[in-house]
């Protein structure tokens, strides 16, 4: 068998992206060498500048530039309320309204015991040493309401009330401006399950 | 003529519509907006389904495709890999709550790796709901999982001998010592080899109890629980389950 040229191992790298397959990813390679060959360089420097400058913050797991990022490091947030979430993603929805004005540790994934990922794939360790900082007091679940974000959310409930903290899990129940005749069983079956009082 | 052939596809494949109530197991990402799941359904056991768009933000099926709540599910196709047309929401069982989670996942996990695909084991399901259903409401854990294990295993047809020694003539005595010979039953053991022998052994108590379903006692539990780790051991063909490990790493049971 020869090696294999440039030309395929470039196809072949790019098919690492999601949603490309064979095709797509020869379409992009003779896109770029065709007709985008400074849009390639600049892609290229773009990627290794981005693999050697981006790692994960010290203090919340997401990605930044800096050893802290700028969300942990700024003093305007409340370093008493530490919110977990599963992904970037999640974090970027969570600023978006503009509710919460606390810290946040990112899990980078979630416990899925069918898929081998158990606490210590996910480097739970990791955020009992952040939230055992001495200033956290409160920990605000919000990891997803599917059973693998449930059960990730009852292992670090588990870990983190031992130790003093008090751990809360975002609510559930209809969305905002729900009306029950349109909303899924599912959801208002555990929205009743979960009814509290009325004087709150 | 393409007509004709392109309508009697049409009608074999309609004919393929199947329903059934189901359990999803768990479930893949595939493609970009799709997901499989493999699904453990009341008529046809354990099945494989492609659930296209699934996975798009505002598919009718996101967040309905969990696991522990019984769907009521439609689907076409004809090779092994289906495709997923309807899922809606039955009720009936509580979602499942902190370690009972783990215990779910426990018995999806022995189910995805002991159930032969499209093999129906209506009975197996109904036992199935009840353990899920029993998690839900708060009942001991262990029991449910242990019964459950002497269920599936019979229901797969590797049923335990638990009445009678592996001759099937003599009856357990609840005293005496005994180990399991894998596939044939218990073997009684003489009083030196119970003490010097490193094999799982247990008193007879334990079988009887575990032949009428009853685990509230300690050390029944506990033997129970080494005799089929065993067990399972050898179906699972030595491979250790990810749920066992992972509940065994976190301060839960």
């Amino acid at each position: 068998m020869n090696a294999p040229t440039a030309l395929e191992t470039l196809v072949e790298s790019l098919r690492c992206l999601p949603g490309v397959g064979p095709r797509s990813a020869q379409r992009m390679a003779f896109y770029l060498l065709q007709h985008d060959r400074d849009g390639a360089e600049r892609l290229a420097q773009a990627l290794s500048g981005a693999l050697i400058t981006i790692h994960h913050c010290s203090q919340c797991n997401n990605f930044t530039e800096a050893e802290v990022c700028e969300l942990c490091a700024s003093e305007r947030r409340d370093g008493r309320l530490l919110c977990v979430i599963e992904s970037p993603a999640d974090l970027l929805m969570m600023e978006q309204t503009h509710a919460y004005k606390g810290q946040y540790f990112v899990l980078m994934g979630r416990i899925s015991p069918l898929d081998g990922i158990g606490p210590q794939e996910i480097r739970l360790d990791r955020l009992v040493k952040r939230a055992c900082n001495g200033v956290t007091e409160e920990i605000i679940l919000a990891t997803n309401f599917t059973a693998e974000g449930e059960a990730t959310a009852h292992a670090i409930s588990e870990l983190l009330r031992p130790k003093g903290l008090r751990v809360s899990r975002i609510a559930r129940g209809l969305p905002v401006g729900g009306e029950l005749e349109y909303v899924d069983s599912g959801t208002l079956a555990q929205a009743l399950l979960e009814r509290r009082s009325a004087t709150d | 003529m393409m007509n004709a052939l392109l309508n009697s596809w049409v009608m074999v494949s309609e004919r393929r519509h199947s329903a059934s109530t189901a359990f999803v197991l768990h479930s893949i990402p595939w493609r970009e907006t799709s997901q499989i799941v493999e699904l453990f359904s009341a008529e046809h056991g354990r099945i494989p389904l492609v659930a296209k768009g699934a996975r798009r933000p505002r598919s009718a099926l996101r967040g309905l495709l969990q696991p522990f709540q019984p769907l009521r599910v439609t689907w076409f196709g004809a090779g092994e890999l289906r495709t997923l047309k309807q899922a809606e929401w039955q009720g009936g069982v509580p979602l499942l709550k902190g370690s009972a989670l783990f215990c779910g996942f426990y018995l999806n996990e022995l189910l995805l790796r002991l159930l032969v695909r499209d093999d129906p084991h209506q009975n197996l399901f109904e036992l199935y709901q009840q353990a899920l259903v029993q998690l839900a409401t708060h009942a001991p854990f262990e029991p449910v999982l242990r019964a459950f294990e002497v269920n599936l295993l019979r229901e797969l047809g590797y049923a335990l001998q638990l009445t009678h020694e592996a001759d099937g003539r003599c009856p357990i005595d609840p005293e005496a010592h005994y180990t399991y010979a894998v596939e044939l039953g218990p073997v009684r053991l003489t009083q030196q080899v119970a003490q010097s022998s490193n094999t799982v052994q247990f008193i007879g108590k334990t079988l009887l109890d575990m032949a009428r379903g009853h685990y509230e006692n300690i050390s029944t539990l506990n033997q129970s629980k080494q005799l089929m780790r065993v067990l399972l051991g050898h179906y699972l063909g030595g491979q250790d389950l990810h749920s066992r490990r992972i509940i065994q790493e976190l301060p839960l049971l």
